[in-house]
């Protein structure tokens, strides 16, 4: 095939990406004719997307997105990602929704829309009673953990004071393990692990210490698709009120929902 | 879709993988140096120990040349303060690559013993030398001399998997590397400066054992 065939057909391809990746403006319109929403499920983060026991997708975030096609009265259908394609999954129309616990950063909202908040996360500072923790300034002197690539990694350093000895692993379990056998005095981590963290270990006597930062999650749709998105909002202001969304949370977090504001 | 690469972020920062780069020079010539005596030692007691305490050596250097190093500084780092012995991150590291290489060497430096000539070792007990002095002055150096190249490369497979320890929160090189990768997400840049940071580490490291083989075994002994 000569150079000039080939450049025409990357043209014709690239205009039909463009074409097709254009916003939808029923959006809505289309979920409910074709009665089926498609919703992105990351199953390798619990407890807000994890597979069950029969293999079947769950989590805070599945059950979230469960309820929801439910009462929008369509089948579900779920579309497993990673967490880096919880976005590019929506952009290439592969998925209407994200619900793949995606906290809200303005840097996000360039490329997608989101919902008010439906859930949230504090990174915590936690460990063991007898280390006297109670604010930031406390943690000058201490030696604190914290996993790599993670929220507590961006934000437990900006409030950490000079003298703060702050010392990183490559997962959660190597971290915890840190803590439990005291190389660290205390770890920077989500609140619901260490919940998770002193059930498992109760003679360690774990605790929340104070809170770094909450960041909440929302819904993502596609930029353009304003019908979907306002039906969400509503959606999320109901279940927030009547109890719903913090039921779910609670359940498969194992911690309360914080109040979320509205966006 | 072209990739812009970023190489400031990477050199802005660049005083931090220095620091990393030391700390992994550091950790590895203490083991090097520990490693190599602990070595010697147990190439020692393998070769004419009494026979419980090659079994003893036997069974070290077996259990440390089969199981993974990852597991092995696991076990040093989590395990050990269970009974009490807890070591700093980079504490736990010296100890795991001192006894990690100290297996590996004792049967490098055994095949080294192995080559050393029945005879001669029999004119040293002739002469009434003891069991450690035909060691020490007939055997070992003969024996580190014709397996050095080894212990070489040995060495700066220690060095290289130095990179291991970043996962208890040792501060090398890797370590940095890996926390810097996930707070600018410019991982190309950061392990490719790295890399080329090993490479020159190794590079000195090998011309060092060379300056040393010739100093000790070419010159000193013509």
């Amino acid at each position: 095939m000569r150079l000039s065939h080939l450049l025409a057909a990357g043209a014709a391809v690239l205009a039909l990406t463009l074409g097709s990746g254009a916003a939808d403006a029923q959006a809505l319109d289309r979920i409910l004719k074709d009665k089926k929403i498609r919703i992105t499920a990351q199953v390798d983060s619990a407890p807000f997307g994890i597979l069950g026991k029969d293999n079947k997708p769950t989590g805070s975030e599945i059950e979230t997105a469960r309820q929801l096609a439910k009462d929008l009265g369509v089948e579900l259908e779920l579309i497993q990602v990673s967490g880096a394609q919880r976005i590019p999954a929506l952009l290439s129309d592969r998925a209407d929704l994200a619900i793949s616990s995606l906290s809200i950063t303005s840097e996000r909202a360039k490329s997608v829309w989101f919902s008010s908040p439906h859930g949230a996360l504090s990174i915590v500072i936690g460990g063991p009673k007898s280390v006297n923790i109670k604010s930031a300034a406390d943690l000058a002197g201490k030696k604190i953990g914290m996993s790599r690539a993670t929220l507590e990694e961006q934000e437990v350093p900006k409030i950490a004071p000079p003298g703060t000895n702050i010392v990183f692993f490559d997962e959660h379990a190597a971290t915890q393990q840190a803590l439990l056998t005291g190389q660290v005095d205390a770890i920077g981590s989500a609140a619901f692990l260490i919940n998770d963290l002193s059930k498992k270990a109760p003679d360690k006597q774990l605790e929340v210490k104070f809170t770094v930062v909450t960041a909440y999650y929302g819904i993502a749709v596609k930029p353009g698709n304003f019908d979907l998105l306002q039906w969400v909002n509503s959606w999320v202001f109901v279940n927030k009120h009547n109890g719903v969304l913090a039921k779910i949370y609670e359940t498969h977090t194992g911690v309360k929902l914080v109040d979320l504001p509205a966006m | 879709m072209t990739y812009v690469f970023q190489f400031g972020i990477v050199f802005d920062r660049f005083h931090e993988l220095l620091q990393g780069a030391w700390l992994t020079v550091q950790l590895s010539a203490i083991s090097m140096a520990l490693g190599l005596s602990l070595a010697i030692v147990c190439a020692f007691l393998r070769t004419t120990g009494p026979r419980p305490v090659r079994w003893i050596v036997a069974a070290y250097v077996e259990m440390m040349r089969n199981t993974p190093f990852l597991v092995q500084i696991y076990v040093i780092f989590f395990s050990l303060p269970a009974i009490g012995l807890r070591f700093e991150a980079n504490q736990a590291a010296v100890v795991a690559m001192v006894v990690n290489l100290g297996a590996y060497a004792t049967e490098i430096i055994r095949a080294g013993i192995q080559s050393v000539p029945i005879g001669q070792i029999e004119a040293g007990r002739a002469l009434g030398l003891t069991r450690i002095q035909v060691y020490r002055k007939i055997v070992l150096f003969p024996a580190v001399k014709a397996v050095f190249p080894a212990l070489a490369s040995q060495f700066i497979l220690l060095l290289l998997g130095s990179s291991v320890v970043s996962a208890i929160s040792a501060k090398e090189l890797t370590a940095i590397a890996n926390t810097m990768q996930s707070t600018t997400f410019r991982a190309f840049e950061v392990y490719i400066v790295v890399t080329v940071m090993y490479l020159a580490i190794a590079v000195a490291f090998r011309g060092f054992f060379a300056a040393v083989y010739w100093l000790v075994f070419v010159r000193g002994r013509a």
